[in-house]
């Protein structure tokens, strides 16, 4: 009696791992983006990037194409992980902008004027709902279309492309950009 | 028409988050190009106030940390696989066969000195005879026997188990009953009976032993050393035939078990790997006689 390997024994299965691994050059960095908007510390943005990719590959069984692309599922999964991060270090949601790290060694003008810009885009965004945060952070560095920002968010694509516009209206209106 | 700028919108945030500029956007859509530039560079200044590209390092770390995983999914351990839950039925059932197999095979040798002696028809040899055809011998084989002075051992009956329909024991008592194992280290045996047996083929010995006794030559204290049953017996097939004489050396061990000093103790063990019959015509015949007592060859 032949047994089959419990993890090699499923084509969709080894699939799913070949499609893991493909995603990662694309997608390590646009995740350990999003993580960082979350929480503002690059070396702990990257440690979730990662743990990202190992979890997904634990539960890579429980992953079904239904449609939703695996890049979604991704999100989803930095999303959990992003949460449990800000329960431990029991921080607020949104980026702590006075501890954001400036890493632009060469010009400590130009690394000064990017804190006040950072300063300025994070209180821009405290003014958003949490929803159309979540939006732009995976549409902005996430890098993940409507269709698929709507997948992770369980919501139509319409209602991101609106949640979208509409965030966008109160940022340009906060960080002053011309009216049309 | 809110649907319509949405979608242009969306369009141009992908095109901007693929790499392009927002002018370009604009230009495809001049139509909306006044509306959307405002939010296009909203969109690049967000973008760009927390632009960050993790490090080579984290990058590398990350990837070997993905690909060991990957690697240790496809090739699980020996340990792994057996914990997997459909496997862990069959590893449990192939274990206990396993073991039930070891036990049934291995059970005639891990306790052939000690198992159940069949209840069998006896046939006694009453006397011994210095010209029988059979003679009963003893040697040691070395184990913990050198940390002792003497071991004096009392043998109180021998029985041979003959094959055949049917079955029976033959019976006979030691000429020489207590006799001292320290003396008979590797190759030298003592003989203690010759007599006549029934001819045939034999597949057991069996001694009775009643006592042994040890002094140690560290403490020069006298010592009960143990028996694991007061029957000792070696599963050996034999031949006693008309034209020659059977000698069978039955080889006894002393060995240690534990830690004397702590409660420790010694044991009698026979050595089946050592024992054995050997046959000597009888035209020239082996007199029981000859260097009996300490000296004689082993088998």
């Amino acid at each position: 009696m032949a047994f089959k390997l419990p993890h090699s024994a499923s084509e969709e299965t080894k699939n799913n791992e070949a499609q893991l691994v493909a995603l990662y050059e694309e997608y390590f960095d646009k995740i350990a983006r999003y993580v960082y908007v979350h929480i503002g510390d690059r070396s702990e943005s990257e440690d979730i990037a990662s743990e990202v990719f190992l979890k997904a590959l634990k539960s890579i069984k429980t992953y079904r194409d239904t449609g939703s692309p695996m890049q979604a599922w991704l999100f989803k999964i930095a999303h959990n992980l992003v949460v449990d991060h800000l329960r431990k270090v029991s921080r607020i949601k949104t980026v702590p902008i006075d501890t954001v790290e400036i890493v632009d060694k060469q010009d400590p003008v130009e690394a000064v004027e990017r804190k006040m810009e950072m300063e300025k885009v994070g209180a821009a965004m405290v003014e958003l709902t949490e929803e159309q945060r979540e939006v732009l952070r995976l549409r902005f560095f996430g890098g993940l279309t409507s269709r698929e920002a709507a997948d992770v968010l369980q919501k139509s694509d319409g209602a991101v492309r609106e949640m979208q516009r509409a965030a966008l209206e109160k940022l340009r209106q906060i960080l002053g950009e011309n009216k049309p | 028409m809110a649907d319509e700028f949405d979608l242009i919108l969306d369009k141009c945030i992908d095109r901007i988050n693929h790499g392009e500029n927002l002018e370009k956007c604009l230009a495809d859509y001049p139509a909306y190009a006044d509306r959307l530039e405002p939010m296009l560079k909203a969109v690049t200044k967000t973008k760009a106030a927390y632009a960050f590209v993790p490090s080579d390092d984290a990058k590398r770390t990350a990837r070997q940390k993905l690909y060991s995983a990957l690697e240790r999914r496809r090739y699980p351990s020996f340990w792994q696989r057996i914990a997997q839950p459909r496997l862990a039925w069959v590893s449990a059932i192939s274990i206990i066969v396993l073991l039930v197999v070891s036990l049934v095979v291995l059970r005639p040798i891990l306790w052939q000195e000690t198992s159940e002696i069949p209840d069998l028809p006896i046939i006694n040899i009453p006397s011994a005879d210095a010209d029988g055809n059979f003679i009963f011998m003893v040697s040691d084989d070395v184990n913990a026997i050198d940390e002792f002075n003497t071991v004096n051992v009392t043998i109180e009956k021998v029985w041979l188990l003959k094959t055949g329909e049917p079955e029976q024991w033959v019976e006979f008592t030691p000429s020489t009953q207590t006799f001292d194992l320290a003396q008979l280290p590797g190759d030298t045996t003592q003989a203690l009976w010759q007599g006549n047996v029934p001819l045939g083929e034999y597949s057991r010995v069996v001694i009775e032993v009643s006592s042994v006794t040890g002094t140690l030559i560290s403490t020069e204290q006298t010592i009960e050393i143990k028996l694991p049953s007061d029957k000792l017996q070696v599963k050996i097939p034999f031949v006693v035939s008309a034209d020659s004489v059977t000698s069978f050396t039955y080889d006894l061990t002393v060995v240690k078990t534990g830690n004397t000093q702590d409660g420790g103790k010694y044991l009698l063990k026979p050595q089946a790997g050592e024992s054995g019959a050997s046959q000597v015509p009888l035209n020239k015949p082996e007199s029981p006689n000859e260097g009996k007592g300490q000296g004689e060859p082993k088998k």
